[in-house]
């Protein structure tokens, strides 16, 4: 047990060096050591990969170095599932919950499965990343297109959504099983993504999605087999992936190239919330405050996510320079109008009409 | 003294104020009971609005009925921005076709077909407002209702209430203070003849009984009256004392004479000592009552003479020397040095001569009796161009202040036993102001002896004639 926690804290040394190319598999554990003497250990249950939280997580270690961080990598659905049989059974779970899926998180909250949280920082959150004081959004995610350059001709980069239709449409044969994008029955923040899109756009969601269907679409549950696709070279076009992911691979792959869409771009703000029954609130609220601080934020910016709402696009993303200024940029608000995602018809529905189209073929 | 009662001010104010307050309480609570409809009317429309579009969404395909939320509705409801939202869909047999399934409403308030319910309720804990949009289907697969239910809590709204609410409080209290600051102004202004009425009264000479001449607003006229007609029974009383004290003073002389004489023919020779000294001390009780019968009567004089003779120009050196030689006696004690000064040219002041003559003579004669011990010295000079004074010093240990306001204050002059000035004073200091003048001491310090000076003005001729 001893040896996996210094394995697997050796791993998170190299994550934040940004040397290796350590991942976590979903739904694996790693314990970050108090720096100073322990007093406490932060269950931390996350639906995000371990190389974005480690920076932040040892960001926090030092506000705070007598706090051990136990950090539980899940996939969204499983996170939302197990935090609701928690707070159904009203039984400790984690003590902070952070999910790339917000919906999922709202409807948590929704369901009064959460605390609230009031403090400096959490006021000082605009308007669309704070619900009610109980769910918060501090990163800045947009949805964006990778592509590899080393086949992607200049030409063929599609730099808007429509551009991506046009493509598939025009050349069909050349594209054949080279896209990939999330099958979003299995991925909730692919559904999610999904979901937008078709509140967005919904014509050029229409003919996006038709387009994938004929263009044999390769779909991944989540972002990392995505970008993994991408890099075994089985694919060449990655459609919607989280901006902050995407642009970690193109600094370890620098020919796979990041482009943030010019006609929209959903822009997503990762969530966190405390659940009702943490054990440890205030050390919660604590890592909550944390990650909305100056400090917080320069290291998600810099380190963990890349993107921010504040500061232009990375020189190296194709993409509009003032992603919000320009209106682009649509963030996914935080609020309860994401309940309608969540309605068990819709999604039922929506799954299947996506299924229909892009064929469970291609799925793995 | 009457018992302090709390100011017409105070009274006014205070009641004034209650009823700002009672008012501004009943406004705010009417605002608040606007803003509670006006917030519910709000909110009700958008979770109407929800649920009908919701009901309408519901479909009968290949004779299932078929949900579709559609997302506008949930925007339509996060309008209000922190409430959180519970629906449910009912369609065939009660069945929830999507939606929290313990969302389960009075069966009593279902709505008939196409009509909304909207009622107050509770869900898992949090007070909830509830909207029931009723649908009746008529399709061979299904004919009965469908309903959809969509419950939110009530944060927005009652936010949007205690908004209102305070800010119609914000505007009564602003206003209330407003009317309690012009009522605080309305009433001290009303009140201010008042203040103007009592300042004259303060100011007024005690011994001033004419009518007053204060304007006075038409609801203290009858206050003002009575008190003009107070005063004249007061002067009238007071006449009559007067009178009456003059009488006795008259009537007590003509025997007090005759006293005298028959202790003056006393034979002293057949006299043992002791009956000799009871004779001189009766003898000295007589003199002395004799002088202050001729003050009374003196007193009655000068108060007559003030009330029936006009005042004349007069030489205020004459009559100050002529007082002089009156008061000091020729018996004098010879080691008292005397002395008289005063300007070549004469000093004329508006006076009566009796009256003048009579109230300077009486202060000598006090400085000679109970004063001088080596040194009399009475003076007469002008100050500036308007004052004329009477300076009489002597160096005797003087008067105290407190003896002072004692002895210059109408007949409170007699008690005490032996060195008693009598009424002398009180005389002086009636006729100095009734001159307009003013009688004041000056105490005996170190380089300076004790002095009892009477400040007249000179008469306004007087002083055209001395600057020609």
């Amino acid at each position: 047990m001893r040896q996996a926690f210094l394995g697997l804290l050796a791993l998170g040394l190299m994550a934040a060096s940004g040397l290796a190319q350590a991942r976590a598999a979903e739904g694996e554990r790693t314990f970050f050591p108090a720096p100073a003497q322990q007093a406490r250990v932060l269950n931390l249950t996350a639906a995000t990969d371990l190389e974005a939280m480690a920076p932040l997580i040892r960001g926090f270690q030092k506000t705070a170095p007598d706090v051990a961080v136990d950090f539980r990598d899940m996939v969204t659905n499983d996170l939302f599932e197990k935090a609701e049989r928690a707070c159904a059974e009203q039984r400790p779970e984690a003590d902070l919950l952070i999910s790339s899926a917000v919906d999922q998180l709202v409807a948590l909250a929704n369901d009064g499965c959460v605390l609230a949280h009031r403090s400096r920082e959490t006021s000082a959150l605009p308007a669309w990343a704070n619900w009610r004081d109980e769910v918060f959004g501090f990163s800045f995610e947009p949805a964006v297109i990778v592509y590899d350059s080393r086949h992607v001709p200049p030409e063929d980069v599609p730099e808007s959504h429509a551009d991506l239709a046009d493509l598939l449409r025009l050349k069909p044969d050349r594209y054949r099983g080279k896209i990939g994008t999330y099958d979003i029955s299995k991925s909730a923040i692919g559904y999610l993504l999904a979901f937008y899109d078709s509140q967005q756009a919904p014509m050029t969601y229409g003919r996006l999605l038709e387009s994938f269907g004929r263009a044999g679409t390769l779909t991944r549950c989540c972002n990392k087999d995505v970008l993994d696709a991408l890099e075994d070279g089985r694919i060449e076009i990655a459609y919607n992936v989280l901006g902050g992911y995407a642009y970690a691979f193109h600094l370890q792959h620098p020919y796979l190239r990041v482009v943030v869409p010019h006609d929209y771009t959903i822009v997503l703000s990762r969530g966190m919330v405390i659940p009702k029954q943490a054990a440890q609130p205030d050390l919660a609220r604590r890592f909550v405050d944390y990650l909305l601080s100056a400090e917080g934020r320069a290291v998600t910016d810099r380190q963990a996510f890349y993107f921010s709402a504040a500061n232009p696009l990375p020189d190296d993303v194709t993409g509009p320079k003032a992603l919000m200024a320009s209106g682009i940029g649509r963030p996914i608000a935080i609020g309860s109008a994401l309940l309608a995602a969540r309605d068990r018809a819709q999604r039922e529905r929506f799954i299947a009409g996506w299924v229909d189209v892009i064929g469970p073929g291609q799925s793995r | 003294m009457a018992k302090s009662e709390t100011s017409l001010f105070a009274r006014m104010v205070v009641r004034v104020a209650a009823v700002l307050l009672f008012g501004a309480a009943g406004l705010v609570v009417a605002a608040w009971f606007y803003a509670r409809t006006a917030a519910d009317v709000a909110y009700d429309r958008l979770l109407q609005g929800a649920a009908v579009q919701i009901v309408e969404n519901l479909a009968i395909i290949d004779g299932k009925v078929e949900v579709t939320v559609p997302a506008s509705a949930f925007k339509l409801l996060a309008l209000a921005e922190r409430d959180r939202i519970f629906y449910r869909v009912i369609g065939p047999q009660g069945r929830t076709l999507t939606g929290y399934a313990d969302l389960q409403p009075d069966p009593r308030k279902l709505p008939k077909s196409d009509e909304v319910s909207l009622l107050s309720t509770h869900f898992r804990g949090s007070p909830v407002r509830m909207a029931i949009a009723g649908r009746r289907f008529f399709d061979p697969s299904f004919t009965g209702p469908a309903y959809a239910i969509v419950a939110q809590t009530t944060e927005a709204r009652h936010a949007l209430i205690s908004e209102l609410t305070s800010r119609a409080t914000g505007l009564v209290g602003i206003m209330s203070l407003f009317g309690l600051a012009g009522a605080v102004l309305a009433v001290g202004y009303s009140l201010r003849p008042l203040n103007r009425l009592g300042a004259a009264l303060r100011q007024r000479d005690p011994r001033d009984l004419t009518e007053l001449a204060v304007e006075a607003p038409r609801e203290m006229r009858p206050f003002v009256d009575s008190i003009n007609h107070f005063m004249g029974r007061l002067g009238g009383r007071l006449k009559q004392s007067e009178r009456f004290v003059a009488d006795s003073a008259h009537q007590i002389r003509t025997p007090l004479t005759a006293i005298s004489a028959q202790l003056n023919m006393v034979d002293e020779t057949g006299l043992d000592q002791a009956s000799r000294e009871h004779l001189d001390r009766a003898r000295e009780r007589v003199t002395e009552m004799a002088r202050l019968i001729h003050q009374l009567l003196s007193h009655a004089l000068v108060i007559h003479r003030f009330e029936s003779t006009a005042l004349a120009p007069v030489d205020l050196v004459a009559v100050t020397r002529h007082a002089f030689r009156a008061a000091v006696p020729i018996t004098i004690d010879p080691d008292i040095v005397v002395s008289f000064e005063a300007p070549e040219t004469p000093v004329i002041v508006m006076a009566d001569t009796l009256s003048l003559r009579e109230a300077i003579t009486n202060i000598i004669d006090n400085a000679v009796r109970h004063g001088a011990v080596a040194r009399l010295e009475v003076r007469v000079r002008t100050e500036g161009e308007t004052q004329a004074v009477v300076e009489v010093e002597d160096d005797g240990p003087g008067i105290g202040a407190e003896d002072w306001t004692r002895l210059t204050q109408r007949f409170a002059a007699s008690s005490g036993g032996k060195g008693v000035s009598g009424l002398g004073f009180a005389i002086a200091s009636e006729v100095t102001q009734a001159l307009g003048g003013r009688l004041w001491h000056r105490p005996a310090t170190a380089t300076e002896r004790f002095a009892v000076v009477m400040t007249l003005p000179l008469a306004p001729e007087a002083a055209d004639r001395k600057e020609g």
